[in-house]
């Protein structure tokens, strides 16, 4: 048996919609070694999905083709992919090539045990296989990928399991019929840092026990570090770079890689940082000293309702006894797990969520005690940026309209056209054109309107930002951007920011101090430079551990 | 990054009729509502026994004019503000503003000065002609009214399409001798009249309480529940035949029982996306920027919890329209005034079957409903996020 499993030749698969056609994967060759981890890297759109789901033939027929190349299994007999008939191609899903997605929450079937949907796929492959033989198996394969009690969990619906379990069932799915190559499509981006590093791990363990090639793709060069052997970068479906990870990370030779590598947090230049940070000292020294924010034992709990007369029989505690202080013109990143309550800490700041105990004073003003009515002069100050900008703006209102009327609201302005002009300033701002003032959010790219978020609360000339998760559902190179961005702006207007991310890298980037929370609780704050390279709580050790780091 | 800008600016309302009607089932849609719209602001100057222009001895004269209804009038101006309005391309508020003002002024104006004459002999007209005391006559294209039941002419009844000689009825006549041509014209506007105020009524109920429930939920959201339930709970036909029963047949009547008792559909939909909305980052933000209530539920939430809305209402026109079909079938509709349900009913009265009784006002209601249906899947189509390809 020869030492190469796949070999695809100037595979190219173009997309019809409508009367356009979409060229996703042009002249993309590669070869993936028996037991090796071949990475495919690139950005969203980039093309690396669609290259996987032809590698499986899932595209739907009737708009993907494949005008010029070649996808080869290498046998005796080489099985080129592209003319196998669809009944034949489904004995090579799943028994040879098996897949693994990105959402865990989405690709179980709910209405069905996680055994049966093994069983289900082995029986389907070894027909032969009595339903206790196949039981056995979905019990030797749950445990494999280190289920705890597979006797017993077998027997459990989806529901039941975490993200990185229902992440464990997919792969032990995937793995029952011992296919030869495992093609895994960012299944480790849904998850925390702390599940992800256990996954990957799992992974490696898995291929090395099966000899099994993995095609991993992913866009997070921290993950390619630790996972692959092989890497191909991708741009605009072609392959840009491809070669021996460690060649191609630590001497990348196209000009793309280079971006990408130069675009990663940890690689944006410390020193260009650790200047501005000297100057705002400086200018602020005076100032720095006093509080803006001060939390004081802020707790929001969520009511668990039940029975007929809804009476509340527990609470969810989200935030549980917080206390925190921002000095002005600081940087605080808030980190932690999803589900931690960061967001939620975030939001009630901003009297978004009602809270139940504990003070909140902003400039020595108490504001979890005053109505809705008597925070409104407030909200002017204290402004909120979301997590996903694809539905932080109005889709049916231009961003004239978004931008002018909370300055309306407020009294900034004389006149209609006076605010235009201060719209115009805070999109020039933000690095967009003032042209961009009279278009509808559909029109821009996920960059863009993340930025005429940022845009739309300096409209107002806040003192204090609550970025929630601003970059995470971003490329990298528009979250250097992004970052950038709000460097600038904070050393422009000193500006104090609390930073709510999961992504340690951009934090010890961006951010003065550092609050990590678990299961609603600050564990550790401190200065983010003496919490990241000693950190003191258990929980702070294992996230910074589990972080993929890329040297 | 360098990030493409491809789309040019359009709103989101614009681009969802534009999709809609770029069907070509919408558009068959379309244009039969555009004829019956026609039909209903011009039936008096469509089928009217009163000619145009009348050259008499006494000089010359319009009976048409003379004898138009202040409603008659209403309309039309109604009409060409419309289309002036269309026209002018301005913004919704002001068209709503111009409409309504239009409206209220024209009404005012001519229920006072505009009197028709109360006593009107439709036969005079031919009577004369017959005496040889009309020079010339200029006539409507159907020179029959809508309740001219042709006494000239002695005992008239049911008469085949085209079944006489001497008179030309396209869709022959009904039992009391009017000619159906006639009043399935001057039908439209009950047609119309109902399927667009019911639906009115029922819509601004609907989104009002829907929309309220919707953004405060809680305890708000429970008691509107229960009360959408108790309204779906009226079986709206039986309500009807009792209020005729009652209070005698009224289409005003009709049209506010039809409005509410169909309105927790809508406020079922309302409810439903403001829940939605009310989470989503944008909304969010509006709170967060201390916009006021007004603004957050009129201006961020409505107008992206309004389509399936719009949807829902082209099938209540369509039902409306059958309710008062049903009506009227029922002899518990208009008893004078001509509507198409009236007109079937005449078709199975007598042991005989009359085809153009049944055939005409029945493929009436049949396309109108179906034309309606047809706008309602379009636009259904058009707001479906699943069956978009691109955006």
């Amino acid at each position: 048996m020869s030492k190469l499993f796949l070999k695809i030749d100037q595979l190219r698969t173009h997309l019809e919609t409508g009367k356009k056609v979409v060229k996703a994967v042009e002249d993309v060759s590669l070869e993936i070694n028996r037991g090796e981890t071949f990475c495919l890297v690139g950005e969203s759109g980039s093309g690396k999905s669609i290259t996987a789901l032809s590698i499986m033939k899932l595209l739907p027929a009737s708009i993907a083709s494949h005008p010029s190349g070649s996808i080869e299994l290498m046998d005796e007999n080489p099985i080129s992919i592209l003319d196998v008939k669809e009944d034949d191609m489904r004995d090579i899903r799943g028994s040879r090539i098996a897949m693994i997605f990105q959402e865990p929450m989405n690709s179980l079937n709910p209405v069905y045990t996680i055994g049966e949907q093994i069983i289900e796929a082995l029986q389907i492959h070894q027909p032969e296989l009595s339903d206790q033989q196949a039981r056995i198996k979905a019990i030797s394969a749950l445990d494999d990928v280190q289920i705890p009690n597979p006797e017993q969990r077998i027997d459990e619906y989806p529901h039941r399991l975490s993200g990185g379990q229902r992440q464990r069932v997919m792969i032990a799915m995937a793995l029952a019929c011992e296919p030869e190559l495992l093609i895994a499509d960012e299944p480790t981006t849904a998850l925390d840092v702390t599940v992800q590093a256990e996954i990957l791990s799992l992974m490696k363990d898995l291929q090395r026990r099966n000899n099994m090639s993995i095609l991993f793709i992913t866009h997070d060069f921290g993950v390619v570090a630790q996972m692959a052997h092989k890497l191909a970068v991708m741009q605009l479906g072609k392959i840009v770079e491809q070669g021996e990870v460690q060649t191609v990370l630590k001497n990348p030779q196209h000009n793309y890689t280079k971006q990408l590598l130069a675009a990663l947090p940890e690689n944006l230049k410390q020193q260009h940082r650790a200047d501005i940070q000297a100057e705002i000292k400086q200018s602020q020294a005076e100032q720095r000293d006093r509080d803006l924010i001060k939390i004081e034992n802020l707790k929001v709990y969520f009511p668990i309702k039940k029975g007929v007369f809804r009476h509340t029989v527990d609470h969810v505690r989200a935030v549980d006894d917080v206390s925190l202080t921002i000095k002005q013109g600081e940087i605080m990143a808030l980190v932690g797990e999803s589900g931690c309550g960061k967001t939620t800490l975030g939001r009630a700041l901003l009297r978004l969520e009602d809270t139940t105990e504990g003070a909140f004073y902003y400039n020595q003003h108490e504001l979890t005690q005053l109505s809705q009515k008597q925070v409104k002069p407030y909200r002017q100050e204290l402004q909120f940026i979301f997590q996903d900008p694809m539905s932080s703006l109005n889709p049916r209102l231009n961003i004239a309209t978004t931008l002018i009327e909370p300055m309306k609201v407020h009294g900034i302005g004389n006149n209609k056209h006076e605010r235009i002009v201060l719209a115009e300033q805070a999109l020039e701002q933000v690095q967009l054109k003032p042209e961009f003032l009279w278009r509808y959010p559909h029109e821009f790219s996920g960059g863009q309107r993340q930025r005429i978020g940022i845009a739309r609360s300096l409209v107002l000339n806040p003192k204090f930002i609550v970025c929630d998760e601003v970059t995470s559902a971003l490329d990298v190179s528009v979250q250097a951007e992004i970052l950038d961005i709000l460097l600038k702006l904070r050393k422009d207007f000193g500006l104090t920011l609390l930073f709510i991310t999961h992504n340690i890298s951009v934090v010890e980037y961006i951010s003065d101090k550092i609050a990590v929370m678990y299961k609603g609780k600050i564990v550790e704050k401190g200065d983010t430079d003496q919490v990241t390279s000693s950190p003191q709580h258990e929980y702070t050790k294992q996230l910074l551990a589990a972080v993929p780091r890329l040297h | 990054m360098t990030e493409a800008v491809n789309k040019t600016s359009s709103g989101y309302a614009k681009a969802i009729l534009k999709e809609a009607f770029s069907q070509i089932s919408a558009r068959i849609g379309l244009i039969w509502i555009g004829v019956i719209a026609f039909f209903a602001v011009f039936a008096p100057f469509l089928a009217n026994s009163h000619p145009y222009l009348l050259s008499t001895e006494a000089g010359i004269s319009s009976p048409l004019l003379q004898h138009l209804s202040p409603a008659d009038v209403i309309i039309l101006v109604l009409c060409i503000t419309v289309l002036i309005l269309i026209y002018l391309k301005k913004h919704i508020g002001f068209n709503v503003l111009a409409l309504f003002s239009v409206l209220i002024i024209s009404s005012v104006l001519s229920y006072v000065f505009i009197e028709p004459p109360r006593l009107v002999v439709y036969e005079q007209y031919r009577e004369m002609e017959q005496n040889g005391k009309v020079n010339w006559v200029i006539n409507a294209p159907i020179p029959y009214s809508a309740k001219d039941y042709l006494r000239d002419y002695g005992e008239t009844g049911m008469e085949n399409p085209l079944g006489q000689k001497e008179r030309t009825h396209w869709f022959g006549t009904e039992q009391s001798g009017a000619d159906v041509l006639s009043r399935m014209i001057h039908a439209c506007r009950i047609a119309l009249g109902i399927g667009f105020v019911a639906t009115g009524i029922a819509m601004l109920i609907g989104v009002i309480l829907g929309g309220l429930m919707g953004y405060f939920s809680g305890v708000v959201d429970m008691l509107g529940m229960r009360l959408v339930e108790i309204f779906e709970a009226i079986p709206t036909l039986f309500l009807l035949l009792t209020f005729v029963a009652f209070f005698g047949s009224s289409l005003y009547l009709m049209m506010v029982i039809i409005g509410i008792t169909t309105w927790p559909g809508y406020a079922r939909y309302v409810r439903a996306e403001f829940l939605k909305l009310r989470k989503m980052d944008y909304v969010q933000s509006a709170i967060s920027c201390g916009l006021p209530l007004r603004s957050i539920l009129f201006r961020h939430m409505l107008p992206n919890g309004v389509a399936p809305v719009l949807v829902a209402a082209s099938f209540g026109v369509a039902s409306a329209i059958l309710f008062e079909a049903i009506l009227s079938f029922l002899g518990l509709g208009l008893v004078d005034n001509p509507s198409w349900g009236q007109m079937l009913n005449q078709a199975v009265q007598s042991a005989s079957f009359y085809w153009w009784m049944a055939f005409f006002p029945g493929g009436a209601i049949f396309l109108t409903v179906f034309a309606y249906n047809l706008m309602g899947e379009a636009l259904r189509d058009a707001i479906d996020p699943y069956l978009k390809k691109n955006n």
